[in-house]
């Protein structure tokens, strides 16, 4: 009997999301299926032998790594297993929590669906197809974004629009370098084409002018949908662009390209942590948080002849526990608190010290805090930023900053005594079930502080890619 | 086939302006129904018809797809629009076509040489407009008639360039998907309103 990687990672999960597709209103029913799914797949990957050949009884199991589809293919490797394996395992978490009031009901399948397709996305061949795979995802990821009941705000039309407009510009971008290959590399048209690409990723990524739409979003979709999607789908993004400079030398040798993506970073990093210092709505802030991260990923992949890929893939886990506990804890207080505009927030880690605790953490997590999980990654980025140039590292630790003075103004808010709510003396009032993810969290994110080589597996990745190991 | 690939173009243009121009519901879905005949034109010029009719039928699905349901959601009159801003947007329009007709022979010279010009033309014509049309309209049913146009332009350029059943299949489910989109966003406005109007 032969299956094929494809088969178990993108076929089956499809079906998975199909099955709880059906049962929209099955809650229990629908976090166990996906969950235990995508937290399967994620260990499968995660322990996939090299020669997989399997022995059930008299039955030989032969798994390939190749799918022919209508005369193209999808085959993931088995080098590409570890990244694979960490986005199912990042949804299996996020479909965990997805029993919070507020979370759409069709995020469990949807957000299985999507990691499919962008399973799928890092495999297709040719791989250009990917940039039309990870649109479906994103076309998937409206009815998630946009609150049920409630008129289509701005935000996500400008999210479907922007990221529309990307696709052809992938495409055109695309058929354009497979063109310029044999010009010599000084041709206007080697320019042309990475300006052409430039642009797509700009528009999928939300990066600097075409980020507007980012706080809009995350003002008004739910917290823990927000998170998953903006982590999820840009992380991809980024793998999958690594394909563009595997394959074309031009485009790693092209002049100045590590200073424009150098500049882009260290500009999104700056602008992110200054509005996300300056807002007074904890989901917007995040929005801007986002950018500062985009950045910061932005700013390793400039960095790839000094090892810069390698941290990119490691700001991943990091970042992607840092965005749960956001989203859990952001989607509990306003559970329990009704807004989340920082002035009326005043007051709240008095009555609820572990959920503001948690956000503080998650928020101080981002922000790159020693001892937390993207600190070990975060401080050699920026270190490499200011061996640079010391106005790039300026730039970028001014922007860092701007994250932990919205942290500091949250806990001055937080812990600000509030006559109209009353208690005086910090009581718990979080149940078990609501605080007990926080500390497992917390716990994890200190231990992948103190011991960053427990992810380094992942870096695995990039041997996908030869030219750039 | 010359003349059937200048009117497509022809057409393209026509439908296009109109759709940039007013903002009725019943017109801009009879407009989006025709640009997807004359896209079709343009794509046999590249494709077998076999397999040219598949964007013919989805975009027609999703022209359908809309116009149905905002045939259902539909219960005010179409806001009127002043005879300054229609004004406007047919001058935008005149000046999106002028650019076409000045650029398209240049790209077609520097980046398609082995395109015909109709099809650099129409292509880049709906893709203009579009463009034009997503900047001047913030209602989700004239954003996603912009959006498919968009796609529908650039399909025309990219099906000249690539023949692969994978990727015809692919971008099949991104229009879908797209009027889908649209479909969501329509039912979504209407409920809104709804509650709005049944709240005190």
């Amino acid at each position: 009997m032969t299956l094929s990687t494809p088969i178990l990672w993108v076929a089956l999960p499809l079906i998975i999301a199909a099955v709880t597709l059906i049962f929209p209103n099955r809650m229990l029913f629908g976090i166990i299926l996906t969950s235990a799914s995508a937290l399967g797949l994620a260990l499968l990957a995660a322990f996939f032998p090299e020669d997989p050949t399997f022995l059930l009884g008299s039955l030989v199991i032969t798994v390939e790594e190749s799918l022919a589809i209508l005369g193209r293919s999808i085959t993931l490797t088995y080098s590409i297993l570890p990244f694979i394996s960490f986005i199912y395992a990042i949804t299996g978490l996020w479909t965990l929590i997805s029993g919070i009031p507020g979370t759409p009901k069709l995020f469990r399948p949807i957000s299985l669906a999507i990691t499919a397709l962008l399973t799928a996305a890092l495999g297709v061949e040719p791989f250009l197809y990917a940039a039309v795979l990870i649109h479906i995802a994103v076309l998937a990821s409206i009815p998630l974004l946009s609150p049920e009941g409630k008129k289509p705000r701005p935000g996500i039309l400008r999210y479907l629009i922007l990221q529309t407009l990307a696709l052809p510009l992938i495409l055109l971008a695309g058929w354009l370098l497979s063109g310029v290959e044999a010009l010599p590399s000084d041709s206007p048209l080697v320019v042309q084409s990475a300006i052409i690409l430039g642009l797509g990723f700009g528009l999928w990524l939300g990066i600097f002018p075409f980020h507007s739409w980012l706080p809009m979003v995350s003002q008004h979709a739910h917290p823990v949908v927000f998170s998953h999607l903006m982590f999820l789908i840009p992380s991809t993004i980024f793998v999958f662009s690594l394909n563009f400079f595997d394959r074309y030398t031009f485009l790693r040798t092209l002049q100045n390209l590590e200073a424009t993506l150098s500049l882009f970073g260290a500009l999104m990093i700056f602008l992110g942590g200054i509005w996300t210092a300056t807002q007074n709505n904890l989901k917007r802030a995040f929005g801007y948080t986002i950018l500062t991260e985009t950045g910061f990923t932005l700013l390793a992949l400039s960095l790839f002849s000094q090892g810069g890929l390698n941290w990119m893939l490691l700001l991943f886990p990091g970042r992607a526990l840092g965005f749960w506990l956001w989203g859990y804890t952001i989607s509990l207080i306003e559970k329990h608190n009704g807004s989340l505009e920082i002035e009326a927030v005043q007051g709240f880690a008095w009555r609820y010290p572990i959920l503001s605790s948690g956000l503080l953490l998650a928020q101080l997590t981002i922000a790159g805090l020693p001892l937390l999980a993207l600190f070990p990654i975060k401080l050699p980025i920026l270190t490499a930023a200011f061996r640079n140039g010391t106005t790039l590292g300026i730039w970028v630790f001014i922007g860092n900053l701007g994250l932990f003075l919205f942290t500091f103004r949250l806990l001055a808010a937080f812990i600000k005594p509030n006559n109209a709510l009353k208690p005086e003396t910090f009581s718990i009032s979080e149940k078990t079930h609501e605080y007990l993810p926080i500390l497992i969290m917390i716990l994890v994110l200190v231990i992948l502080g103190l011991f960053p080589n427990l992810i380094e597996k992942l870096t695995g990745t990039l041997t996908t890619f030869p030219q750039l190991q | 086939m010359q003349i059937l690939s200048t009117l497509a173009f022809v057409f393209i243009t026509i439908t296009s302006m109109v759709n940039l121009i007013l903002r009725e519901w019943r017109i801009n879905a009879v407009a989006l129904a025709l640009q997807y005949l004359a896209a079709f034109i343009l794509v046999t010029l590249s494709w077998p018809v076999g397999m040219a009719v598949i964007k013919l039928i989805v975009g027609w699905m999703a022209s359908a797809a809309i116009a149905l349901t905002s045939l259902r959601q539909s219960q005010k009159d179409p806001t009127t629009d002043s005879v300054a801003s229609l004004l406007f947007r047919g001058l935008v329009g005149l000046l999106v076509i002028m650019i076409i007709f000045i650029l398209a022979p240049r790209l077609q010279e520097s980046i398609f040489p082995n395109l015909d010009l109709v099809i650099v033309q129409g292509g880049l014509m709906l893709m203009g407009m579009s463009l034009m049309q997503l900047g001047t309209r913030a209602d989700p049913y004239l954003n996603i008639i912009s959006l498919l146009s968009l796609l529908t332009g650039f399909e025309i350029i990219h099906a000249a360039l690539e023949r692969s059943t994978l990727l015809t299949g692919m971008l099949a489910v991104v229009n879908l998907g797209l009027a889908l989109a649209g479909v969501y966003f329509i039912s979504q406005s209407s409920a809104a309103e709804g509650s709005e109007e049944k709240a005190p």
